[in-house]
């Protein structure tokens, strides 16, 4: 029995064993992304209902750098709606990779994906209230915060609920893989109940703006969210940088952490704060975007192993750049209509996650 | 020295661990003893750290444990747990290098990872992913792991003394295993690594330790030369066995000592 189980991998990459030894060198994947990101930010500043060629895209990007006024439609669409929208795809994508590599360390579980654990929809519903409340019971709230509302209060939605999944979910030191799904679940449940009586109280205007949350979407990137949000994701993703080394002791049990030296309760609390942070802000702009943190950190795994010091760095240039084509797609797929990014994500992630279920149901059993 | 003063843990009002004293000297091995639930990987996780709220004083060299930096603990003092598990696809080598962890030279010391790997027979397993070994293998790789933490004893960056616990560390070998890498183990000790070791098999221990100390319900029953083991009454005392049991496993751990000396 046991060597039917060895020589049949559950499942991996295609059999194609020159290109897969060569796909898992580092300096090659790190080379794939770079160059993808590159092309594929040109194609989307590109692509749209206006066309535009490429000598035009580069020019209006040199123009943007140099800081010379907007010359002409062309140019005006490229620096006022597309670059922001693809500088918030690879911002928003980078932040929920390296989110869902974090909750993933903590949990030692790859499943647990800040959207399949209820993070992003606790965010959401911070949101959400914001936005419909802000006038009503939340109206000291949003004068005490000012335009920093939004991204504060879905920050501490989805802390709250990266908490209480901590707290259900762990137990001794052991994360039950399980129980951390079902809760999540039944969070999930939770966060779009009390949504739904939230859209009972909201008007026109506020609906529509829900709808795009409760869907995803990259359309409503200003320069202003941009500063704002390079700040918000910029600086945890940084901080999750110097905690790479602990986090991969820590994938061993917290016990085998703390006797490498580890501080295990200040690695876990940084960690799990700072993708609350990412994911929540990564809401408050663009609205639920589920799966990133699943598939990216999955994807390069198989590629690169799963050591953290290399492993989050590059999960967030890929998770840019999944983003990034996944809004891409939704926005030229069907013109005119501009597709919710979240949709688009979760048909290319459902089934990833599907295939990762079957394969740890079938490693256990 | 590694000394324990009265040491004790209790919840609530229950003591899992009554106050008692133990000292392991450098280059020494001392097996913990006892029934299942006297509280011996109770007391391993005092010394570790895993347990905080302890009472009494444990000392390493002239260092509390309790206030000394987590990295000085961790390049001196290296613990085996009884299993550990990953969900991510590690090879068995990058679980080792994660021995040298609190000392940040992965890079520099690949003959030591080599070393230790070859000494508890895992060189070949170093490309194999960790989930997909079996128990054994497993458990061989985190004693590479654990040992390469503190291989800095062997060498000439030696500094201070290096203690190692091991939480029943062979429970998934086979005898041949189990005394290969008790044997393994051994050789710490011309480095002056004191040995803890937390021990299910009591032939084992009557086979590899200097000294044993004896738990029962959370007390020290017994601590002394291994020769402790041939008494029968202390057998009968400490695991609760019928006499007629309690004198044949003192035969047999008389005999194993006699081995020994062979």
């Amino acid at each position: 029995m046991n060597d039917t189980t060895l020589n049949s991998p559950r499942w991996s990459w295609p059999r194609l064993t020159g290109l897969q030894q060569w796909l898992r060198q580092p300096v090659c994947v790190i080379g794939i992304l770079v160059l993808g990101l590159l092309i594929v930010s040109l194609l989307a500043l590109m692509q749209g209902p206006v066309a535009l060629s490429s000598v035009d895209v580069l020019q209006s990007l040199w123009a943007t750098i140099s800081g010379a006024e907007i010359s002409s439609a062309g140019d005006w669409v490229v620096r006022e709606l597309r670059l922001p929208r693809v500088l918030l795809a690879l911002l928003v994508g980078a932040g929920l990779a390296v989110a869902g590599v974090a909750t993933q360390g903590v949990f030692r579980n790859p499943l647990a994906d800040p959207g399949l654990i209820g993070v992003s929809s606790g965010a959401a519903l911070a949101a959400v209230a914001v936005i419909v409340l802000k006038d009503t019971w939340l109206q000291e709230w949003s004068q005490l915060t000012g335009p920093l509302a939004l991204p504060i209060a879905a920050f501490l939605g989805g802390l709250v609920v990266t908490m209480m999944m901590y707290r259900l979910g762990t137990w001794g030191g052991q994360t039950h893989i399980a129980t951390l799904l079902l809760a999540g679940v039944a969070i999930n449940v939770l966060a779009g109940a009390a949504t739904g009586v939230l859209t009972y109280m909201a008007d026109d205007q506020q609906l529509r703006t829900m709808t795009f949350w409760s869907m995803g979407s990259l359309a409503y990137g200003k320069w202003d969210e941009i500063q704002v949000l390079g700040l918000l994701i910029g600086l945890p993703m940084l901080l999750c940088l110097r905690l790479v080394r602990p986090l991969n002791a820590l994938l061993m049990g917290e016990n085998v952490a703390n006797h490498l030296g580890f501080d295990v309760q200040h690695t876990k609390r940084w960690l799990l704060g700072m993708a609350a942070l990412m994911v929540g802000s990564g809401v408050a702009v663009a609205g639920m975007i589920g799966f990133i943190g699943l598939v990216v950190p999955h994807l390069l795994r198989l590629m690169i192993g799963p050591d953290h010091r290399l492993l989050l760095p590059l999960s967030a240039l890929a998770g840019g750049l999944l983003l990034l084509v996944a809004d891409t797609l939704a926005r030229t797929w069907m013109p005119p209509s501009d597709l919710p990014v979240g949709l688009m994500m979760a048909l290319i992630g459902g089934p990833v996650f599907l295939l990762l279920l079957m394969q740890q149901v079938r490693g256990k059993g | 020295m590694l000394v324990a003063q009265e040491l004790s843990y209790r919840i609530g009002n229950r003591y899992l661990l009554h106050p008692l004293n133990l000292v392991v000297q450098p280059g020494e091995r001392v097996a913990l003893l006892g029934a299942n639930g006297a509280g011996k990987s109770t007391l391993l996780s005092c010394i570790s750290g895993d347990v905080r709220h302890y009472g009494g004083q444990i000392w390493m060299a002239s260092h509390d444990l309790a206030r000394c930096p987590r990295t000085y603990r961790a390049r001196h003092l290296a613990v085996m747990p009884q299993k550990v598990e990953l969900a991510f696809p590690f090879t068995a080598h990058q679980v080792v290098l994660m021995g040298r962890a609190p000392h940040g030279d992965e890079k520099t010391t690949l003959h030591w990872q080599q070393q230790v790997m070859e000494l508890t027979q895992v060189w070949h397993l170093r490309d194999r992913p960790y989930s997909r070994l079996s128990g054994g293998e497993q458990q061989r790789v985190q004693l590479a792991r654990v040992l390469l933490q503190i291989w800095d004893a062997t060498s000439v960056r030696a500094d201070g003394e290096y203690y190692l616990l091991l939480d029943e560390c062979t429970s998934a070998l086979d005898p041949a295993h189990q005394h290969t890498v008790m044997n393994a183990v051994s050789q710490l000790c011309q480095h002056h690594i004191g040995i803890l070791a937390v021990m299910h098999d009591v032939a084992l221990a009557a086979s590899w330790a200097d000294r044993v100390m004896l738990l029962k319900d959370g007390r020290m029953i017994a601590s002394g030369n291994v020769d402790l083991l041939t008494d029968s009454s202390l057998m009968e005392q400490c695991y609760d066995l019928p006499e007629e049991l309690a004198s044949q496993y003192a035969r047999s751990n008389r005999n194993w000592l006699e081995s020994r000396h062979l």
